[in-house]
């Protein structure tokens, strides 16, 4: 059986005025159903942007500029607007970073999910105030009857999160892009949060493609790992095994900082220099003048994916299946 | 508000440094109504010699050329571009004149608004207290009456506390301050934010430890960062401040007819649109449109290039 | 409810200080003598006058007779019509409102609906050229909008009346020209005068309003969400745009009628602008004092107005009770 999604040589441009951004590139991977898939990499790396693209909400100046986007064995990036309109929300389903700002202000939940419902699902009025009752009671929200009148100002940050979840799984989707979904939280309520998700979908079997850039939610709640730097994929494989012994050296670096990132704030730190902007790209490997294993290759040849164990890793340092050099100290 | 807020480039700490050149070079709108706004300044402060004739000199009104349309030739040769008015003067030289008016009445209650609304913004801004708040209450009401309604009263009240003839003396500098009386709270707000947040910033706190007066601190440290967003405001409300005086004019309760303006040409020749004479009103008028047009235009392209935070 | 306490306490403020200026002036600028026995009353009639009108007792004393009289409507009589001020003020008061009305209508019944066109069609030629026209609309000074009209639908076209209100009908002391055709066609210039610099006010308003939404998280959530075009734009987007639009829109109504001075010198209507021009140029004193007060207290219960409409539309203000944020 095929992957529910997958997603072949994806390339996303960016139309600036003179010239042409590429804010990714040649991003391949695919996900099962069921499975949750963790994108991982420092913010401008083009994991959302690889989520936005999946969900069809590029919006002008960035476009797709190549490649393919299969949903169920049928293509969905080459799909009308009124298409795409259909699938989201019903198949694909999405939570944003920020639920303070993710809802409507002016609407009552039920409300919004009643209207959700109605868009996708061919059941009455009624029947959808009914289900959106049962979703807010199992999402975990206190005295759901009355919250249905509710607006959002009127919840915590944790509660509204709460409610987007309930909005993204009210049509029953296969599909979940998950975008930083509990970075805006406190940290008492981002587990919480997590864990709902992690249920939710086990329950229906729903698959999550979950963006962040918090390498602790990485490894609590992914069977995957997608680790994006500089809108290229440089390596992907299950998470036990990235965690244990990732082949490529940016994703060591990334392993690294872990236990420093269960504090807030101090990610990704442990790695010197930047990550270069899609307005100055790097020839090569866009992560060599960062590695400590930069090879002379390294700065003029980009590398492709090579097999390492059960991952794949872009760097050259896997070319010949050999594991990589051993994370630094 | 934090320091990252003013990397976001909110206002750059020199903005004159800026890639400002570069940009207006860039605009065709900023070019042209740049153009424009200037030559009509200079046409204004040329206007003795760029002027047919003088506009204030009674023996160049000739009874028998009034209200001839554009183009026409007087009795004695001359030839009136633009026509004549009611009392036979050459339109276009008492346009010129009537800019030259406008101008000063503008830009001079301009100047006085934003002195009056600097200075008190910088003190409500930096004493804060019951000073700040009765400045601030004062702004607040009188912020929610029009412009046009303020300028009125004023005049009003002026002319009923004055005689006739000290009013007449005094109608510009009365226009001009009633004015400027409703244009000084924008000044007054944005100074007083910005010094908000200039006044806990680590120079201004090393300036006071250090024991350097209240008045120079003031005067050196925080003035020179408040410059860039009121020349900006000022910009725009010059546009505004034109038209109010060419509205206060036209209703009869600014310049005295006796004197050209832009607005009073415009009430001269509104008696007149019934016998067809529509150029007697609509020459000053489009004169005027196009001076506020073009300033506008300038002042909203300034504003977008500096991009201060100008709603404080 | 503290909000609207605390914007009760600053209205108070404002109509206290309206009727102090305005005492002032009748009692210090113009003479209340003269007003009362006109100019050929001998000194010793003068000085008895002074005696019953009490203009020897201790100001605040005067003051408060003043906002006493004001609050039963009692002006004094005007020096220009020699008819009391009140009556002169109830009789203009409805040329006004109707135009004001008729003029905030056309405003926003084009100005909304056009903003928020140019907001979702931003690529098109016809939005950007409205919003070229707004621009102009903007630096268009009202009385040359006016004189314009004018010259054009009544001196070279001849359709429509340039002067006065037409025949209009009272009902039960209130007089209307909507309901004769020479009303409603004499109203129809004024109104569009008066409307054009709202008009382009609250399309330009309501155009960045709706581009700020349509860019928020909720308007890409709602989209994830997989919800239908129109539903997002007019169902979410609008809604949202209303709630600024709608307050500045109210705010607005107290400039209209301020510009309806200009409007009805241009075209001679017979209302408040007007007679307050007259008051202004041969220095009506008690006239003026009177128009003060009242203007004061139509911007205050605008002022109100729009703060519990805010609040109504807004549920974040209903329950948090925070003001909007400025005019």
């Amino acid at each position: 059986m095929s992957a529910l999604l997958e997603v072949e040589n994806l390339r996303v441009e960016i139309a600036a005025r003179a010239r042409r951004l590429v804010a990714i590139d040649d991003v391949s991977f695919s996900i099962p159903e069921g499975e949750v898939l963790g994108v991982v990499g420092e913010s401008g790396a083009g994991k959302s942007v690889t989520g936005t693209a999946i969900l069809g909400l590029l919006e002008r100046p960035a476009y797709q500029a190549g490649g393919r986007i299969v949903f169920r064995g049928n293509r969905i990036d080459n799909l009308d607007g009124e298409a795409m309109r259909a699938l989201r929300g019903r198949e694909i389903a999405a939570v944003f970073q920020d639920p303070l700002t993710s809802l409507d202000p002016l609407m009552t939940i039920g409300a919004q999910l009643v209207e959700t419902m109605l868009t996708h699902l061919p059941i009455d009025r009624q029947e959808a105030w009914t289900r959106a009752h049962r979703l807010l009671a199992e999402v975990g929200i206190p005295a759901p009857r009355e919250r249905l009148q509710s607006y959002p100002h009127e919840l915590s940050g944790g509660m509204r999160q709460r409610v987007v979840l309930a909005l993204a799984f009210c049509c029953e989707p296969k599909l979940i892009i998950a975008d930083e979904p509990t970075t805006a939280l406190d940290v008492s309520i981002q587990a919480q949060v997590l864990d709902l998700l992690k249920r939710m979908c086990r329950e229906r079997g729903t698959a999550v493609m979950l963006v962040t850039h918090d390498m602790g939610v990485i490894a609590e709640a992914a069977d995957r790992v997608a680790v994006m730097y500089a809108g290229r994929l440089v390596e992907i494989g299950p998470t036990s095994e990235i965690l244990r012994a990732a082949a490529h050296p940016y994703t060591q670096g990334l392993m690294a900082s872990i236990p420093t990132m269960r504090r807030r704030g101090g990610d990704l730190l442990q790695i010197p220099g930047s990550m270069p902007r899609p307005d100055a790209p790097v020839p090569g490997c866009a992560f060599h003048p960062r590695c400590s294993h930069v090879m002379d290759r390294c700065r003029s040849e980009r590398p492709s994916s090579f097999v390492s164990g059960a991952s794949l890793a872009a760097c050259w340092l896997a070319e010949h299946g050999a594991p990589a050099a051993r994370p630094r100290p | 508000m934090s320091t990252t807020d003013r990397s976001n480039g909110m206002i750059p700490s020199r903005w004159w440094d800026s890639d400002i050149l570069y940009r207006f070079r860039r605009s065709p709108v900023a070019v042209v109504s740049g153009i424009v706004t200037i030559a009509l300044i200079a046409a204004a402060i040329g206007a003795d010699v760029i002027a047919p004739f003088d506009a204030f000199d009674p023996a160049t009104a000739n009874v028998i050329d009034a209200r001839l349309p554009p183009g026409s030739e007087g009795i004695y040769g001359d030839i009136y571009l633009l026509g004549t008015d009611p009392q036979g003067r050459d339109m276009l030289s008492a346009m010129i004149y009537g800019l030259q008016t406008s101008l000063v009445v503008g830009l001079s209650s301009i100047a006085l608004a934003a002195f009056v609304g600097v200075l008190l913004g910088l003190l409500a801004g930096y004493f804060g207290g019951m000073l700040d708040a009765l400045i601030m209450r004062i702004a607040d009401v009188q912020l929610s009456f029009p412009a046009i309604l303020i300028a009125l009263l004023i005049d009003g009240v002026t002319r009923t506390a004055l005689s006739r003839e000290t009013h007449e003396r005094l109608a510009v500098p009365i226009l001009i301050a009633a004015i400027a009386a409703s244009f000084w709270v924008q000044y007054a707000r944005t100074v007083r934010s910005l010094v908000l947040t200039e006044r806990g910033r680590e120079y201004v706190l090393a300036a006071k430890v250090t024991g350097v007066s209240t008045t120079r601190i003031l005067a050196s440290h925080i003035l020179p960062n408040v410059l860039g967003p009121v020349l900006v405001i000022a910009t725009i409300n010059l546009a505004l401040a034109i038209l109010t005086e060419a509205t206060l004019s036209f209703l009869g309760v600014g310049i005295p007819s006796t004197q050209p303006s832009l607005g009073s040409l415009v009430r001269i020749g509104n008696e007149f649109i019934f016998s067809g004479d529509w150029w007697i009103s609509a020459c000053p008028g489009a004169l005027l449109v196009i001076l506020s047009l073009s300033v506008n235009l300038f002042g909203d392209w300034l504003r977008d290039a500096l991009n201060p935070k100008l709603n404080a | 409810m503290g909000f609207l306490i605390s914007r009760l306490g600053q209205t108070i403020l404002v109509l206290f200080v309206a009727a102090f200026v305005s005492f002032a002036l009748f009692r210090y600028v113009g003479d209340p003598v003269n007003n009362m026995v006109g100019q050929a009353a001998s000194l010793a009639d003068r000085e008895a006058m002074r005696q019953a009108l009490g203009l020897d007792d201790p100001t605040l004393l005067q003051f408060g007779r003043f906002v006493g009289q004001a609050v039963q409507g009692d002006f004094g009589i005007s020096y220009r019509f020699g008819q009391p001020v009140a009556q002169l003020l109830a009789e203009r008061f409805p040329a006004t409102l109707e135009l004001s009305i008729v003029a905030m209508i056309i405003a926003t019944g084009l100005g909304i609906p056009l903003g928020v066109w140019t907001a979702l069609h931003r690529g098109s030629w016809i939005a950007q050229a409205l919003l070229t026209l707004s621009l102009i609309g903007v630096a268009l000074p009202t009385f040359l909008i006016g004189i314009v009209l004018i010259l054009v639908f009544s001196v070279w076209l001849g359709w429509l009346p340039s002067f006065g209100r037409g025949e209009v009908v009272s009902i039960g002391g209130w007089t209307t020209g909507l309901l004769t055709w020479t009303g409603i066609k004499a109203l129809i210039l004024p109104s569009i005068t008066l409307g054009v610099f709202q008009l382009t006010l609250i399309m330009r308003l309501a155009r960045a309003e709706m581009l700020e939404i349509m860019r928020s998280d909720f308007i890409r959530f709602a989209k994830a969400r997989g919800l239908r075009r129109r539903t997002i734009e007019y169902g979410h987007a609008l809604r949202n745009t209303l709630v600024p639009v709608v307050t500045i829109v109210g705010l607005q109504f107290g400039n209209v009628f301020a510009f309806s001075i200009i409007v009805e010198t241009v075209f001679q209507w017979p209302g408040l602008g007007l007679l307050i021009i007259q008051a202004i140029q041969f220095a009506d004193v008690p006239l003026l004092a009177a128009y003060l007060v009242l203007i004061a207290f139509c911007f205050a219960v605008i002022n109100l107005a729009v703060d519990v409409l805010y609040a109504w539309i807004d549920p974040r203000v209903r329950a948090a009770g925070m003001g909007r944020s400025a005019a």
